[in-house]
């Protein structure tokens, strides 16, 4: 395989991971939990400024030609430990301001206009991560290695994004499928209910607010040192919408069919454009791209709500529930998952 | 001084602007709760309806006029065509929240895939400017403030005193009893749908005649705006949306003459947020429950 295709395949494979770790951070928020979180490219965003600012070093390096508050040159893992905290960080600010006593449907609008603000902040204020043109040079961990070639440099860091996939899905699963995630779906189906069973319907989605916001802050990491350049043209708030659309397509609730939609809607769209015979035009190839991430999202919400893989949902009769042990007795079995 | 009277001028103007896109956002929002995100791309769509005729010489005024007809049939055609048939579906609230998403994407889109990425303008002269005191202010801006004035007053008068206006508040409040009650819910439904789609239209060409240039994204940029003075007013209410509007025209002008400019408007989505956090449903608006989807 020549160098080209090589850095082709490794390109996708890291936005596969970047994507499915960003979609199943929504997922959770909105899948799972039910919060329509109309700012989540917000926290993709804070994450890629975070690393950025643990890497790039002090303001004044590379010529000082960049201008952000503050800078330090940390090690690898470093810098996406500190994006997610700070994303994390952040959520929990946006969802102390908006999840506790607003109506859901104005949760959703403030989120929208939060997203818009936040754009509208960093590109006027220059200071904070250099206005409109961004911050670049971000270093990618995998080039600081010596002595390997250029290309088995980006399979390490398709190797750090697979690993980063791998975790966060594993946390979802461990979320998703336990006893917390059915809190959660109940914060979802029915608040009233879970409130009645004793749980705490705004706690649990602050939690899953800044549990999501976390991945999406590790996946704009991610996005960031693999690009290495990241402005505010990358997270203008429609970017949101398309993450909402992996979810959709991929199955609301589902941990293994978000991954698949993220694959399909946040990669597959894009590079099915390409392919098509319309030209090369970039605003119609981008146009176009939109055009077929909203028709998908209406086409699954009418054809198949529940996604290619639907979330699992046990269903017992009757007289299979008389037969169980009772709730809290040895052998008691969950139901639902 | 001087300054301060000057940018009340500007923040009037925006705040008619305002008015006229958030009472035809609120109305169509009370009456069907569906939040409709494609309204910022109803109003681009007739803003170039608008351009298209301006530009075979059609004057901008009545270019207007269609523009709101249009509007208002694109809105009418989007709910049949479109919201209706989902709602019946049985997608719910927030599903329809997204739908929206997705119609305001793909028109938005679409347009743009036609015309292209490029900035356009009406052709029609600004008026000779007329001072009072220290105001300034062009002949086409009176004339939009004018317009704002003359259709938040017909608006609110239908809603107060007129059977229809009683038929759209009983629909907003509980359509069950309101179909109980005889009223027609399907046509005064429609109807809303027109009202909101002829104010996006007009909202449309006088927000492209006071920014002079537009793309085809201005109406959905714009539409945040929108969204922010309706939800200060408590979405919904009509009354508050002029209020809303005329709270966020005045802090984003004023604060942007004093202050810097290009934040403006992160100055009137602070004062949501602030009457959010000390008022959760808005400053007008009774605290309502979620309800469905009237249909």
């Amino acid at each position: 395989m020549s160098a080209g295709t090589q850095y082709y395949i490794a390109t996708i494979l890291v936005y596969i991971s970047v994507n499915a770790i960003a979609s199943w951070g929504l997922d959770l928020q909105f899948g799972v939990t039910g919060v329509l979180n109309f700012a989540f490219i917000l926290f993709q965003a804070v994450g890629a400024y975070t690393a950025a600012m643990l890497s790039l070093g002090p303001p004044s390096s590379n010529g000082g030609f960049q201008h952000y508050p503050f800078g330090v040159h940390l090690p690898f893992p470093v810098p996406i430990i500190g994006a997610m905290l700070v994303g994390g960080a952040l959520s929990g600010i946006v969802g102390l301001i908006t999840l506790r006593r607003l109506r859901s449907d104005y949760q959703a609008m403030v989120m929208l206009v939060v997203s818009v603000v936040a754009t509208v902040v960093i590109e006027s204020v220059i200071g904070l991560a250099n206005g409109s043109a961004g911050l670049s040079l971000i270093p990618n961990p995998a080039h600081t290695i010596s002595g390997v070639s250029r290309t088995a440099q980006s399979w390490l860091f398709v190797g750090i994004c697979w690993l980063c996939m791998v975790l966060v899905g594993v946390i979802m699963y461990g979320l998703v499928y336990s006893p917390y995630g059915r809190v959660l779906r109940g914060t979802r189906e029915n608040e009233a209910a879970i409130e009645a069973m004793g749980r705490d319907a705004t706690r649990a989605r602050m939690q899953v607010f800044v549990i999501g916001g976390a991945f999406g802050a590790l996946s704009g990491a991610l996005l960031a040192e693999f690009i290495g350049a990241w402005a505010p043209s990358d997270w203008l708030y429609p970017e949101t919408f398309v993450f909402f659309t992996a979810v959709i397509v991929g199955g609301r609730g589902s941990v293994s069919g978000v991954a698949i939609g993220a694959a399909l809607v946040c990669v597959g769209v894009q590079q099915a454009v390409q392919y098509l015979p319309i030209g090369s035009d970039p605003t119609v190839l981008a146009s176009l791209e939109w055009i077929i991430t909203g028709l998908l999202t209406m086409l699954f919400l009418w054809m198949r709500p529940q996604g290619l893989l639907p979330e699992r949902r046990r269903r017992f009769s009757i007289p299979e529930l008389r037969k169980l042990p009772a709730v809290g007795s040895e052998g008691a079995v969950e139901l639902d998952a | 001084m001087s300054v301060f009277i000057s940018a009340l001028g500007f923040g009037v103007v925006t705040a008619a602007i305002l008015a006229i896109s958030a009472v035809g956002f609120t109305l169509q929002f009370s009456v069907t709760n569906v939040f409709n995100l494609a309204f910022g791309s109803v109003m681009t769509l007739s803003g170039f309806v608008a351009y298209w005729l301006n530009q075979v010489g059609v004057d901008i005024w009545l270019a207007m006029l269609a523009a709101a007809i249009c509007g208002g049939l694109i809105s009418v055609a989007i709910n049949e065509l479109l919201y209706e048939p989902f709602i019946r579906h049985g997608v719910n609230l927030f599903g329809m929240v997204i739908i929206t998403i997705s119609v305001g994407l793909i028109f938005d889109h679409g347009l743009q895939a036609v015309v292209g990425p490029s900035f356009f303008s009406y052709n029609a002269p600004a008026g000779k400017a007329l001072h009072f005191a220290d105001f300034v202010l062009t002949r086409q801006e009176l004339a939009i403030i004018a317009i704002a004035a003359a259709l938040t007053a017909v608006v609110q008068g239908a809603l107060q005193y007129t059977r229809l206006g009683k038929a759209m508040r009983g629909l907003a409040v509980n359509p069950a009893l309101a179909r109980a009650c005889g009223v027609p819910t399907r046509s005064v439904i429609a109807l809303a749908w027109f009202v909101s789609g002829a104010l996006a239209g007009i909202g449309g060409v006088a927000l492209f005649l006071d920014i002079s240039t537009f793309t085809a994204t201005t109406g959905s940029e714009f539409l945040i705006v929108i969204i922010a003075a309706a939800v200060l007013g408590g979405v919904g209410s009509p009354r508050g949306a002029v209020l809303g509007a005329l709270v966020v025209g005045v802090v984003t002008e004023v604060g942007g003459a004093y202050w810097n400019p290009q934040l403006k408007d992160v100055l009137a989505f602070s004062v949501m947020i602030v009457v959010l956090l000390v008022r959760p449903q808005g400053l007008f608006a009774q605290l309502a429950n979620e309800r469905a989807v009237a249909r």
